[in-house]
């Protein structure tokens, strides 16, 4: 109890725990302990389920989750740097009120210090300091007038007072102009400092600093000025060149080599002491692992080295002297005079020449910009002796020779000498104003000068004189003169400047005649040509050389006259154009052209047109050919002198009169078709097997050549007008029908009776004997409208098959009549298929025959019996093969032309058909054949001309029509 | 020969396809086709002026046109460098044939319209199978040295017209190219129906009637104006009377033998080129194209009666 009394007891005695109790409640252990945030969601999970956890369990910030950033193309803004903020990264929670970067709503600076300032809110601060008024001390807190904080620096606050306003320059205020020359002022030093660094600034942009401000008072408006970083300039003490600074100890890999702190992550025992001076509160962190206020690891890769050792035994730090501060004259107070002697040095300059004038590359000047005055003037002064020296520099010694009238030793070396050496002994006679007058007005007119242009000029009297006279020169005048000369350097020798034919001398010599005479017309340079070239040239070298000469002068002309080609005065232009407006009242007349060729048409076109083919699709295919063209060659163009299209003459479209071939052997043949028997036989042979030949290569065209000998005026008519256009021919078509409207069968026969009796003799003879009764225009035609046959003689077995068809006679002597030959060719076709498919029917005695066989024609006319029944089977067999030729044959071909009737030429071919299978040779029946063919010509004509006729015709029928309907009206 | 009645407009139709390139009438006469720079082809009863059917795939303006012989297709060209062959019933292309260099001009069919033959621009002339399904041209005729303006065709002959004055005739049978060299530009060509003679229209305002067989200049009519239009032209039905287009807003109509203008048809009162027309095939009608609008005229006298 004692005990007790004496004890004095503060406090509350924790509850005795009684010996068999167990504490029932636990204090939760840490991992039981859950974080949460604001809305009760659980902010941290273990390291198993999440760890940190902002993603979805503890979706950021809404119930969508974290978003990502919209997708923005960077194709347009590459270059331009993502600006990630440190927000980015952060929990909403860290920006509140309790996190790492809280960003409530607090008073600014501003507020909470300026009492002014919280005068003007007195609201809000009443507000704040009603809670206090409630307190039990009542009035403002004492303490809080004592205490406030301390947020700007006194210097900051001297300005304040002083009327600065952040933002703003320090100094006295500035009219406008004043602050635009300060501005631009300080953008310069700026732009130096940023390229030169601060300690070699150019001097002269000092002086330029230092101009007075001019005061303008008629602006009272005044501005404060621009605030910018004040430049310091440091002497240089090194000789060093500009900015240089020399090499530093720091290695090189060391990334904060700054002086401020060298080799800042690799000093092993400064780095404490740094990172905790450079501890602020600014978000950091090192990957992965590290905490924001966590200490950051031990940079693992660095490298220890031996400058990392301090080896010194002295204080590292150097002792702190003590400053006395000591009031002075001229200085503030709390400021002292810079005792640092480093004004006292003197900066190294370097000796510019006296003129030099700095001139900025950078920025670079126009060369088209003007000249500035000194510069021109400068210049100018450094022509100065060339106008003093008349320009005489300016020439060559031989120009100058001729100028002082010496005589110019002609040298060959200048190519402009060779060409004017002839006149320049006859220049020297002459006034050079003259000359030079006449070289102007020429040069005016934009003719070229001519040799002969200055020897028209009249000589004058002495050089002596003209020597006088060119002292009175002025000095353009020479200019001019030594301006024309050039031009006359670069005028004369059109080809002299490129020598085609150098390797030839004589071949260039020739071309060089050849260009001087200036022939335009074809005939003409093959005349001049003729005369020039040496006899040995043969007639094609000699055409080869003037289509050389001709291109070589197409090709290289001087550029002058390409130019000239090129460009047209206006004048000329107009006077063209005046032309052309006159012109019209004439008409200009249509001439029509026909020209034919080959076409091949395709064989699926043909028979989607329902059409055999032409020629069983024999014509050979351009397109075919075309491929296997090879490709263009830069030899092509070498050659083109010769081989360019425009030297070929198109392949003959219109039938020409081509001439007879082996005209004496026609009557030596005559006799044997007249009085050997055989022969026929053996002729009908031969044809057949022609036939087929024929219908391969073109159908319906006999092999016959045309051959015609004009022997009447009308023949000749009809033979020159051949090449003519068909409008000119009216008067020959009209001489040909006029007079054989009625009587076609009588006169005209007649007429052509007698003019072609014996080429009709011969072809009867021939038809007779052939047993074709085709009318002798047929062949004639038929051969003048086939361009496409083949006029080489035959060769192999051709050779022989067509040798004797070559000698016969049958050279059918008519005109073939335009636009009517095509029909009678087809019509002849069909007619002869006919006959001869009827001869193969009549008479073919049965018999074997196998591989080719030449027909006996080659062989001579049989004397023997025996020899001539031998042949007769030969001929027999080879008609009995045409004919299982022919059906085929004759089945693709069977259209008609249907304009004209074949009725009566049928009637026509029987008829004729049954005379020759009556195989008579005698010369009645060839004078009826020859009656028959007149008569089948003169139908022809006939229809002809009702053709021409048919549409005078028609339009007598429209009128006729016309007035009856008028009268029923 | 009947006199000629005067043509009276029977019908005027606004197309609504932008500027009307060319007008045709199918093959009896009884439906026609306008070609629009809106790359659409449409389908007209011409006497009632109905529009049928749109036909639109052309990927530029379309210049031509021509129907089958059953009515059941038409061929279109275009200056997209294809012509296409439509189903005139369901307004579908069957088959876009494309090989030209150049934009197609002028495109006909074969009698049987079994062949379709375009000439464009890149001065040739391509027959086209439209049997099979062929995409590329059975034949290709490159002899023209200029744009290729019209083209022909009747049992064995193409005729192709040039700008560079010439009508070639490409003769199946013969397996021959005649050119006939007129010197002139040739704008627009027509055969005459009993196919002896051809009509050409000339850049120098001439037409001209060519011979097919001689190749021989008959006849020349001269009144209208073409300019530099390509302006077409035609005959009648009758064979008796050419008819041209004009830059003055007129059309023409000449006797054939005598090379007289019979009439001078105002199209407009307000100008425009009259640049395309189709001749009825049957009847004395004619389609002319005038800037956006298609005009049928007629001689019958019925229809003016009831218009008036």
């Amino acid at each position: 109890m004692d005990e007790e009394e004496h004890l004095h007891r503060f406090g509350t005695p924790l509850e005795p725990l009684e010996k068999d109790e167990v504490p029932a409640k636990k204090p939760l252990s840490i991992e039981d302990q859950i974080v949460k945030d604001e809305n009760g969601k659980r902010r941290f999970h273990g390291a198993f389920t999440g760890g940190f956890s902002a993603g979805f369990w503890n979706t950021v910030g809404s119930l969508e989750g974290w978003t990502p950033q919209n997708f923005k193309s960077s194709r347009g803004e590459k270059a331009a740097a993502v600006q990630q903020r440190p927000e980015d990264f952060m929990d909403k929670e860290d920006l509140g009120e309790f996190g790492i970067a809280p960003q409530g709503i607090r008073t600014r600076d501003e507020f909470a210090k300026d009492s002014e300032k919280e005068q003007r809110t007195g609201q809000r601060k009443r507000k704040l300091m009603q809670p206090q008024m409630d307190g039990p001390i009542p009035g403002v807190p004492v303490l809080e007038q004592l205490l406030r904080p301390v947020r700007d620096k006194v210097a900051v606050r001297i300005l304040k007072s002083m009327g600065w306003k952040p933002g703003q320059g320090v100094g006295p205020r500035q009219t406008r102009k004043e602050k635009r020359q300060t501005t631009a002022r300080n953008q310069r030093e700026q732009y130096l400092l940023e390229h030169y660094g601060n300690e070699g600034l150019p001097s002269s942009s000092k002086a330029d600093d230092d101009e007075e401000p001019e005061e303008e008072d008629d602006e009272d408006i005044t501005f404060a000025p621009d605030d910018y970083e004040p430049i310091f300039y440091t002497p240089k003490e090194n000789r060093f060149g500009m900015s240089y600074s020399g090499l530093s100890r720091a290695p090189v890999l060391s990334k904060g080599s700054t002086p401020a702190a060298p080799m800042q992550h690799i000093n092993l025992f400064g780095q404490l002491e740094a990172a905790a001076k450079q501890k602020q509160l600014s978000i950091r962190g090192q990957a992965f692992g590290v905490g924001a206020f966590e200490e950051e690891d031990d940079d693992i890769y660095a490298r220890d080295d031996m400058t990392r050792y301090d080896f010194s035994l002295a204080d590292k730090q150097p002792k702190k002297k003590k400053v006395e501060y000591v009031q002075q004259r001229h200085v503030i107070d709390g400021f002292s005079e810079d005792k640092s002697n480093s004004t006292l040095s003197q900066p190294y300059t370097i000796d510019l020449p006296r003129d030099f004038q700095p001139r900025n590359w950078l920025h670079r000047r126009s060369r088209f910009a003007p000249m500035d005055a000194q510069r021109a003037r400068r210049l100018e002064q450094a022509q100065e002796h060339k106008k003093a020296g008349l320009g005489r520099h300016d020439l060559n010694p031989e120009q100058r020779a001729e100028l002082l009238g010496e005589v110019v030793q002609t040298t060959k070396k200048n190519p402009f000498k060779i060409a004017t050496s002839v006149s320049n002994q006859q220049e020297r006679s002459k006034s050079l104003l003259e000359l030079i007058s006449a070289k102007s007005d020429n040069f005016t007119k934009g003719g070229l000068i001519t040799t002969t242009g200055e020897e028209q000029l009249a000589p004058s009297p002495s050089p002596a004189v003209e020597l006088n006279k060119e002292l009175q020169q002025t000095n353009a005048s020479i200019l001019q003169q030594a301006a024309s000369k050039t031009k006359n350097l670069a005028s004369t020798t059109p080809s002299g400047g490129f020598k085609p034919f150098l390797a030839d001398e004589a071949k260039q010599q020739r071309y060089e005649q050849f260009l001087s005479a200036k022939l335009k017309d074809d005939a003409e340079i093959t005349q001049f040509l003729a005369d020039l070239q040496p006899v040995t040239l043969s007639l094609w070298d000699r055409e080869m050389e003037k289509k050389e000469f001709i291109q070589a002068s197409k090709i290289y002309r001087p550029l002058a006259g390409l130019m000239l080609d090129r460009f047209v005065s206006e004048a000329t232009v107009q006077a063209e154009q005046q032309q052309e407006q006159l012109k019209p009242t004439e008409q200009k007349k249509i001439v029509m052209t026909r020209t034919k060729s080959m076409w091949k048409p395709n064989a699926l076109l043909c028979k989607r047109y329902n059409i055999a083919e032409p020629f069983g699709g024999a014509l050979p295919d351009p397109e075919k050919d075309l491929k296997g063209k090879p490709k263009m060659s830069i030899f092509d163009y070498l050659e083109t002198s010769i081989n360019t299209k425009a030297n070929f003459q198109t392949p003959n479209i219109i039938p020409k009169h081509i001439e007879p071939p082996q005209k004496p052997s026609l009557p030596s043949e005559q006799p044997k078709v007249a009085v050997e028997l055989p022969l026929k036989s053996v002729e009908q042979s031969a044809k057949p097997v022609e036939m087929i030949d024929r219908s391969e290569t073109a159908s319906e065209t006999p092999a016959i050549k045309p051959s015609f000998v004009p022997r009447t005026p009308l023949e000749l008519a009809v033979d020159a007008s051949r090449d003519q256009p068909i409008s000119e021919k009216t008067d020959l078509f009209r001489s040909i029908f006029d007079d054989s409207d009625e009587e076609t069968d009588t006169k005209p026969a007649a007429v052509e009776e007698e003019a072609q009796q014996t080429a009709a003799e011969k072809l009867a003879a021939m038809q007779a004997a052939l047993g074709i009764p085709i009318t002798a225009a047929v062949p004639a035609s038929a051969a003048a409208a086939n361009v496409l046959r083949n006029n080489s003689p035959p060769r192999g077995l051709f050779a022989a098959l067509f040798k004797p068809s070559e000698e016969q006679p049958s050279k059918p002597k008519f005109a073939p009549i335009e636009g009517n030959k095509l029909k009678i060719a087809y019509k002849s076709r069909e007619e002869r298929l006919k006959n001869d498919k009827e001869l193969a029917m009549a008479e073919v005695p049965p018999e074997e025959l196998y591989g080719p066989k030449l027909p006996s024609q080659l062989k001579q006319p049989p004397p023997g019996n025996n020899s001539k029944h031998a042949e007769a089977s030969i001929d027999a067999k080879l008609q009995q093969l045409w004919q299982q030729h022919a059906p085929s044959k004759r089945k693709t071909e069977h259209w008609v032309e249907r304009t004209m009737s074949s009725s009566d030429h049928s009637a026509d071919s029987d008829e004729d058909s049954s005379e020759s299978s009556d195989s008579s040779s005698s010369k009645a029946k060839r004078a009826k054949l020859k009656k028959s063919h007149k008569k089948s010509s003169g139908k022809k004509s006939k229809k002809s001309k009702q053709k021409v006729k048919k549409k005078s015709k028609k339009s007598e029928k429209s009128k006729h029509k016309l007035k009856k309907k008028k009268s029923k009206h | 020969m009947p006199e000629l009645a005067k043509f009276n407009c029977s019908q005027t139709i606004d197309c609504k396809q932008g500027a009307v390139r060319a007008v045709r009438y199918n093959v009896d006469g009884t439906y026609c086709m306008s070609c629009g720079s809106d790359k659409k082809v449409k389908l007209w009863n011409p006497a009632s002026g109905l529009l049928l059917k749109t036909y639109g795939g052309h990927a530029d303006e379309v210049t031509d046109a021509a129907g089958s012989c059953d009515s059941s297709y038409i061929v279109s060209a275009s200056l997209d460098k294809s012509i296409i062959y439509w189903d005139v019933s369901t307004g579908t292309p069957v088959r876009r044939l494309r090989s030209h260099a150049g934009g197609v001009r002028c495109v006909c069919f074969n009698e049987d319209s079994s062949i379709a033959i375009s000439g464009g621009r890149d001065n040739a002339v391509m027959c086209w199978d439209i049997r099979t399904r062929r995409l590329d041209p059975v034949q290709v005729m490159k002899e023209a040295k200029d744009c290729i303006t019209t083209v022909l065709t009747n049992e064995h002959k193409i005729y192709a017209a040039s700008l560079d004055g010439c009508v070639r005739h490409y003769d199946i049978r013969v397996g021959e190219m005649t050119c006939d060299k007129v010197g002139e530009p040739i704008t627009y060509l027509a055969q005459t129906r009993d196919e002896q003679c051809l009509v050409a229209g000339c850049q120098d305002s001439t037409v001209r009637l060519l011979d097919c067989e001689t190749g021989g200049l008959l006849n020349e009519y001269k009144g209208h104006q073409a300019d530099d239009y390509h302006i077409e032209c035609g005959i009648l039905q009758s064979d008796a009377h050419i008819v041209a287009g004009s830059s003055d807003g007129y059309a023409y109509v000449w006797d054939l033998v005598e090379a007289k203008v019979l009439q001078r048809i105002r199209i407009s009162d307000n100008g425009g080129v009259v640049h395309s027309l189709a001749t009825h095939p049957k009847r004395q009608e004619l389609l002319f194209a005038r800037r956006r609008d298609m005009y049928v005229f007629t001689t019958d006298v019925q229809i003016e009666e009831e218009q008036l």
